[in-house]
């Protein structure tokens, strides 16, 4: 759906549809609901020498330098595939967070590994339920001879499993600040907690962790600007993800219809379930709408960051619901069939389930959406 | 000619707000019903006159050939201004399908007409066996001379007592194979002798609908539209039109202007559960608008309607029966009331989008009609 003017958008629609074919994703997803593996090392290489981890990065980092339209290209091929790997808290969160900061020495030298495949940057941010906007934050850092003290909990950490290392938001008294926090810091615990998808989230404890002066990142209010458009970029590749998930489970129920015979006929000859079909449709058609149409303004047209906020939390509302509804409505339209471990349709239930809840549900974007909407009324009044 | 579309957004909505403000007629905005021609001539007049009439249609034809975005911005205005539904079906179905399908003649003759606002259109589909299942109708037309010559019923013709012309369906060869072949889509004078119509009352008391009678109607062969008994490839390339006007925000922006004056007046933006629903019917009609965009680029860029554009209208006028309902809760006592309720000094008719919501699922092919066709057509599931 996304129109990118650029042959990279072709070149990337072809690659990412040549690895979707091979569909390798679905046994391991399943494999994982056993292991907690989530992080395959051969398979994020990959995806890393298909340039894929370096979309966004800009090219001194050995990245494309390309924007959200291609990003989502990706994205919504690895919904289709079930991809389990933390494509978009590493490629996308962190990625956004690390490339405006990308003239300093670390940043720089994280984001070129991450773009190589060879670090797994995550964001730990979000300390309380519902607060995916990261806003209130407990941990505390503390300056210490060697560097700065980190302590606090940082909670619903997805990609936690794989991750190299965090990027730590705390304050020094009333001061913001943004950390990189390498995975094998002392007094860096991390606690993975099942998904309903076999992923898991991590919940990271910071004990005393102590690190350099240096790995401060962001410090100020440009750790809150750095945040917001992260968050908002991951929200809507988020939102792409689940697109590729609702399409591909679409397909199979529709695939299912034509083919499933009972009382003669192939039960996607019932009026009841074309009609049922037809508003899936419409919510799929929805969803790939809004999503194109909040790459393009994010993409080309200056926003202020309210409008910016407002139209991601459009994109993943609308596309978190859609996948919930088509997800869930495959399980009716299989039968029994549909309620087994075997039959693929549960794996996107699944995902579409964690996806939807990733970075805010529907319920909490519509808030925002209408909080924002109503700051922006009375300004206009 | 001026070029809309270089103004920027901005710029463009301002001056719309400030034209439909100042010029649409006091008494009239916020209608609760359609207006009849004697109530907006002047106003159909005046913005034809502006260049204003036919924001849909190209440039060359005397429209404003707007951008899809700068159309819903002229739509936005219209509905924030309450600007009244006038008798649209020159502008919004004729046009286009005479400028798709028509020869240069027919485009000669009509369609400055319908921009100056000189011949005013209705149309002449339905029949009173033939509703959801269009394809049954009975009404024929026989050619002698030079005449085709017209007879049978239209029913639930919306303003045809303030139309001066009728596009019909009838039937031209009874003998064709399928029911779909043999019907021609012909163009009728509504002064011509043998029409005769009754008006018909709605539920909410207005006459906006009525039965239309031919009785030896006779219209000239230079009236049809098209090839002879090749009506029903019309039919449907206007219904596509008809589904994208029926599609368009419009009528639910009209009552979300409503529901958020209705919210802001009885202090219900202080309930979250409120904000809940508001925001939920907020966000469809914002990703209605991403949808509707797609779909006017598409005739835009010239291309032809598909039968996906039926989503449109399933949508559109589900939204707006949702979002009608919901003004008559927030309303509580008062969402019973007829004519304008009072609510601190903004005056609200809460049932006017209730009624006028009830019909969206049913007219232009039912909400149950145009599933079927996403679902044939579309989706290509069996039968």
């Amino acid at each position: 759906m996304n129109q990118p003017d650029n042959s990279h958008a072709e070149l990337l629609a072809q690659s990412v549809s040549a690895y979707v074919q091979h569909g390798a994703d679905l046994p391991r997803v399943r494999a994982l609901a056993q292991t907690q593996l989530e992080f395959d090392p051969k398979q994020w290489q990959e995806l890393a020498d298909l340039g894929w981890l370096g979309i966004l990065a800009p090219e001194s980092c050995g990245g494309l330098g390309l924007g959200l339209a291609e990003v989502a290209i990706v994205a919504e091929g690895l919904g289709r595939a079930l991809t389990p790997e933390p494509y978009t808290p590493v490629a996308v969160l962190a990625a956004a967070i690390l490339t405006p900061l990308a003239g300093a020495t670390l940043p720089m030298a994280i984001l070129n590994d991450l773009v190589a495949g060879l670090a797994t940057p995550v964001l730990a941010a979000q300390e309380q339920a519902d607060d995916f906007s990261a806003q209130l934050v407990a941990t505390v850092a503390t300056p210490q001879t060697g560097g700065i003290q980190l302590d606090g909990v940082k909670s619903f950490v997805v990609g936690a499993a794989g991750a190299s290392g965090f990027l730590v938001t705390a304050h020094h008294e009333q001061e913001p600040l943004l950390c990189w926090v390498p995975g094998e810091t002392q007094g860096c615990h991390v606690r993975l907690i099942p998904l309903a998808d076999g992923r898991t989230a991590g919940e990271v404890r910071l004990d005393h962790a102590l690190v350099s002066e240096a790995h401060i990142l962001a410090r100020g209010a440009r750790v809150r600007e750095l945040l917001d458009r992260a968050l908002d970029y991951a929200q809507v590749i988020t939102a792409a993800e689940l697109l590729g998930v609702l399409k591909k489970t679409q397909e199979m129920s529709l695939e299912y219809m034509k083919t499933r015979i009972q009382f003669g006929k192939a039960i996607g000859s019932f009026q009841v379930l074309q009609h049922r079909a037809v508003d899936l449709l419409i919510q799929q058609e929805l969803a790939a709408a809004v999503l194109a149409e909040v790459i393009q303004e994010m993409s080309h047209t200056p926003m202020s960051v309210e409008s910016r906020a407002m139209a991601a939390s459009r994109a993943k509302a609308r596309c978190a619901d859609a996948a919930l509804m088509i997800t869930r409505a495959a399980i009716q339209f299989h039968g029994a069939i549909g309620f087994t471990e075997d039959c693929d349709v549960g794996l996107y239930v699944k995902r579409a389930m964690t996806l939807a809840a990733y970075l805010g549900n529907s319920r909490a974007h519509r808030q925002r959406y209408a909080r924002l909407a109503a700051v922006g009324h009375q300004e206009a009044a | 000619m001026s070029d809309w579309n270089a103004l920027s957004d901005e710029a463009f909505r301002a001056q719309a707000r400030e034209y439909f403000e100042r010029e649409f007629p006091a008494e009239y905005k916020f209608l609760a019903r359609r207006m009849r021609w004697a109530e907006c001539r002047d106003w159909y007049q005046k913005l034809s006159r502006k260049g204003w009439i036919a924001p849909n249609w190209p440039i060359e034809h005397g429209g404003m050939g707007l951008s899809p975005t700068k159309l819903l911005i002229f739509y936005e205005e219209i509905e924030h201004a309450g600007v009244g539904r006038m008798p649209d079906q020159g502008l919004t179905m004729v046009g286009p399908t005479l400028i798709h399908f028509g020869n240069a003649a027919q485009r000669a003759e009509y369609l400055p007409k319908i921009i100056a606002g000189e011949a005013v259109w209705c149309q002449g589909y339905s029949e009173p066996n033939a509703g959801s299942d269009l394809a049954s109708l009975h009404t024929e037309a026989v050619l002698d001379g030079d005449d085709f010559v017209i007879n049978g019923s239209k029913i639930w013709t919306s303003m045809a007592h303030d139309a001066t012309h009728i596009y019909v369906l009838a039937r031209t060869d009874k003998q064709a194979r399928k029911r779909q072949e043999g019907i021609s889509f012909l163009l009728v004078d509504m002064k011509t002798p043998g029409i005769t119509l009754r008006t018909i009352r709605n539920i909410a008391g207005h006459e906006e609908f009525c039965q239309v009678f031919f009785d030896n109607v006779r219209t000239p062969q230079s009236n049809l539209v098209g090839e002879l008994n090749q009506g029903w490839t019309i039919a449907k390339g206007l219904l596509g039109f008809e589904r994208l006007n029926i599609g368009s925000p419009r009528r639910p922006l009209q009552a979300m202007e409503k529901l958020e004056a209705l919210a802001t007046a009885r202090g219900l933006m202080a309930d979250p559960a409120f904000v809940e629903r508001l925001t939920q019917l907020k966000l469809d009609l914002a990703d209605h608008n991403s949808l509707y965009r797609r779909f006017v680029d598409q005739v835009r860029r010239g291309e032809s309607l598909g039968p996906d554009v039926s989503m449109l209208k399933v949508w559109s006028m589900d939204t707006y029966q949702r979002l009608s309902e919901l003004v008559l809760e927030a309303a509580g006592e008062y969402g019973v009331m007829t004519g304008d309720v009072d609510f601190d000094g903004t005056a609200i008719d809460v049932l006017a989008p209730f009624y006028n919501s009830r019909p969206g699922t049913i007219y232009g092919g039912s909400n149950e009609i145009q599933r079927n066709i996403l679902a044939k057509y579309v989706l290509q599931l069996p039968s």
